[in-house]
């Protein structure tokens, strides 16, 4: 590590926005909105000997701005040349360095307050751990930039020439009419949809929310009935129900897109690539394609019938894994041609698309085999509940069986020595890609019906791998092909000096 | 990256007993192995018979509780002594490699330059055999620690000087 000096340098120091007690204020209020609620119901409630509970509130609020203008007067960071040094603290100090080259990420995020006060929130992500290494909350939107800017030139003062030079076009930018196509494809109608459901069940009590879709439905039902209709008509009736239901999600599913990446921009610039979007609240994150740990393509069902794909990467800075700040897509929606061509432009010593090797097709039956016990498991409940007409979900085999196939048909892997890519699934598909260099383990992994059959699944871990993405995992390789591919891995990787 | 390093004479290199063959567990950590394994079969097992025994037969509720208590011991603790005779660990120039599961098998390898940092463990249980629990960190996500439980602790205290001094002078490259 660099000496204070080095590091710190002879700027002098910076302080947060005037206004950021007020953010800092908003942000405990958060917090706290729940205590302080329970305080206020709970003092009200009392009488009698209990009323400076009334107060307790309104003092706990105090405390908070208190404590939120105490840590504008404390906090200050000042940028060497080597890194930035964060001063915060009024009781216990603390300071805090961090060399420019252990800087992941940087995060600008303005929401509609922080824009109506033109301030942003900025943030330091290094590799791994919960929190970021730097918050600043929060500084002026010219500071901001002009931090991220040092970050991204390692602290250099801007070149007098440079600054004239026009911006570099974007990689990519969404239209509206794409950031709509985004919607449609994506689902997150659904999930705020379920939350909200799950919110209501918890905020209500239980009873009263099930009494009152019971309600619901019976009305419905006893609607239905009063119009003596035939089977057809309510069978239609449901269907109809059911095509609203999907297209109110969609259309929340557009709206929501709308918010969130309204204004796409994927620009590189000199050592970075930087994401910028949102309709009112705005994010700006940037990312070394250095840092990159590894690559995602994917193409649902919807994406192919758009003729898009989306494009999305691992960094290995750590933090909640849904966190919207987070620098996860870098093509949120495009064509094919666009994320390989991006694919290309960004790691160009990585070869794309590569020579895929399939796996030996008659692996099929494995894939169909592991579905097999699911579905006679929910034919048997079925057969339970309603008698023989529960066999009927057995029709969903031969189904099963073909998706197998297909699924065998497309699975397979391409093994070089710069780089592992994997490719799997059939109606949704999907690629993975890393870097050699960026592999951190490997494991060999053999069930007993792998043993069997002679087969064995090679598993290569990268950091930053989300828990919902598919691994980068090369299944039904015959063993001694397997033991091999792990072995020359393996003394590759001894001899590789890991890069972040 | 311009990081400057602390030189100092650099440690003789401690001896590893037989480098690159698989090495087994010492026996003696197998009761401790099996023991866990045997409490972690025979606790499900005897809540589940003893609530679903006195349904089925017409028997009191201690019966095949004390039965599936027995019975989840004998099993677990077989399949504990079984699964311990499997666990194996592995050093040489590639790297640090486990394998452990008798009937999943799998073989995990951490290139020594994928190191991070390393931890030695040890229970009051690990302390009374003389064993210790190594864990082997790295950046990745599904492998981010290695574990390998019931070392004999010389065997472990070599391999975490060995791995550490590898790691540093990996990272002086």
């Amino acid at each position: 590590m660099s000496s204070h000096e080095a590091v710190a340098g002879t700027v002098p120091d910076q302080r947060l926005h005037p206004w950021s007690w007020l953010f800092v204020l908003l942000q405990q209020l958060r917090q706290f909105v729940v205590p302080l609620l329970a305080l206020l119901v709970a003092g009200r409630r009392e009488s009698g000997p209990w009323e400076y509970a009334e107060y307790a509130p309104l003092l706990g609020i105090v405390v908070l701005v208190a404590i939120s203008v105490l840590q504008y007067f404390t906090y200050r960071y000042s940028v060497g040349a080597d890194g930035i040094s964060v001063r915060s603290g009024l009781l216990q100090r603390n300071l805090r360095q961090i060399p420019f080259a252990r800087i992941h990420n940087v995060v600008l995020h303005q929401s509609l307050l922080h824009r109506i006060f033109g301030v942003a929130e900025v943030r330091l992500e290094a590799a791994g751990g919960r929190k970021p290494e730097a918050q600043m909350r929060v500084l002026g939107l010219s500071q901001a930039l002009e931090l991220e800017r040092l970050v991204r030139d390692r602290g250099a003062a801007p070149a007098t020439g440079a600054e004239a030079a026009p911006a570099n076009p974007p990689l990519l930018s969404l239209s509206t009419a794409e950031v709509v196509r985004l919607g449609l494809v994506s689902n997150r109608g659904m999930i705020v949809f379920a939350a909200g459901f799950g919110l209501v069940w918890q905020v209500f009590p239980e009873k009263a929310v099930a009494g009152l879709l019971q309600e619901w439905f019976r009305s419905a039902v006893g609607y239905a009935g009063g119009m003596h209709l035939g089977w057809l008509a309510v069978a239609t009736g449901a269907l109809a129900l059911a095509a609203v239901f999907v297209s109110v999600l969609r259309l929340l599913s557009v709206a929501l897109a709308l918010v969130q990446y309204h204004g796409f921009r994927l620009v590189e610039d000199q050592r970075r690539l930087t994401v910028e979007r949102g309709l009112l609240a705005r994010v700006r994150t940037s990312v070394a394609p250095r840092r990159i740990q590894a690559w995602h393509l994917e193409e649902t069902l919807l994406h192919r019938w758009f003729g898009r794909r989306a494009l999305r990467i691992d960094t290995a800075v750590g933090g909640q894994e849904n966190d919207p700040r987070r620098l996860r897509e870098l093509a949120p929606i495009a064509t094919p041609e666009a994320c390989d061509g991006l694919l290309r432009h960004l790691v160009p010593q990585l070869e794309w698309p590569p020579q895929w090797r399939p796996l030996p097709r008659r692996s099929w039956w494995r894939l169909f085999a592991a579905s097999v016990p699911w579905n006679v498991l929910v034919a048997a409940v079925l057969c339970w509940h309603f008698g023989p007409w529960g066999l009927l979900a057995l029709l969903w085999l031969p189904w099963s069986a073909y998706a197998a196939r297909r699924q065998a048909g497309w699975m397979g892997y391409a093994v070089s020595s710069r780089q592992v890519a994997v490719r799997g699934g059939w109606w949704s598909r999907w690629w993975r890609l890393a870097e050699v260099d960026k592999i951190q383990a490997l494991r060999l992994q053999r069930s007993p019906l792998d043993r069997w059959l002679g087969t064995a699944s090679l598993l290569m871990d990268t950091a930053g791998a989300g828990a919902m993405s598919p691994p980068l995992r090369i299944r039904f390789l015959p063993e001694a092909e397997a033991r091999e591919l792990h072995a020359r891995l393996g003394r590759m990787l001894a001899t590789r000096q890991l890069r972040w | 990256m311009t990081e400057s390093v602390t030189e100092f004479d650099p440690p003789t290199p401690p001896a590893v007993p037989a480098t690159g063959r698989w090495q087994p567990l010492p026996r003696r950590g197998a009761v401790l192995y099996a023991g866990s394994a045997a409490v972690s079969v025979a606790l499900p097992v005897t809540v589940a018979a003893a609530m679903i025994g006195p349904v089925l037969l017409d028997v009191p509720r201690w019966l095949p509780a004390a039965a599936a208590a027995v019975l989840g011991v004998l099993l677990g603790g077989s399949i504990g002594l079984l699964r311990h005779r499997r666990i194996g660990w592995r050093l040489d120039d590639d790297g640090f490699a486990t394998r452990r599961g008798g009937l999943w098998r799998m073989e995990t390898l951490v290139p020594v330059s994928r190191v991070q940092h390393l931890d030695l463990e040890r229970g009051p249980l690990e302390r009374r055999l003389g064993l210790a629990t190594l864990v082997v960190h790295t950046a990745g996500t599904r492998m981010a620690a290695v574990r390998l439980p019931l070392l004999a602790l010389e065997d472990a205290e070599v391999l975490r000087d060995r791995l550490a001094r590898q790691v540093e002078a990996g990272d002086a490259l």
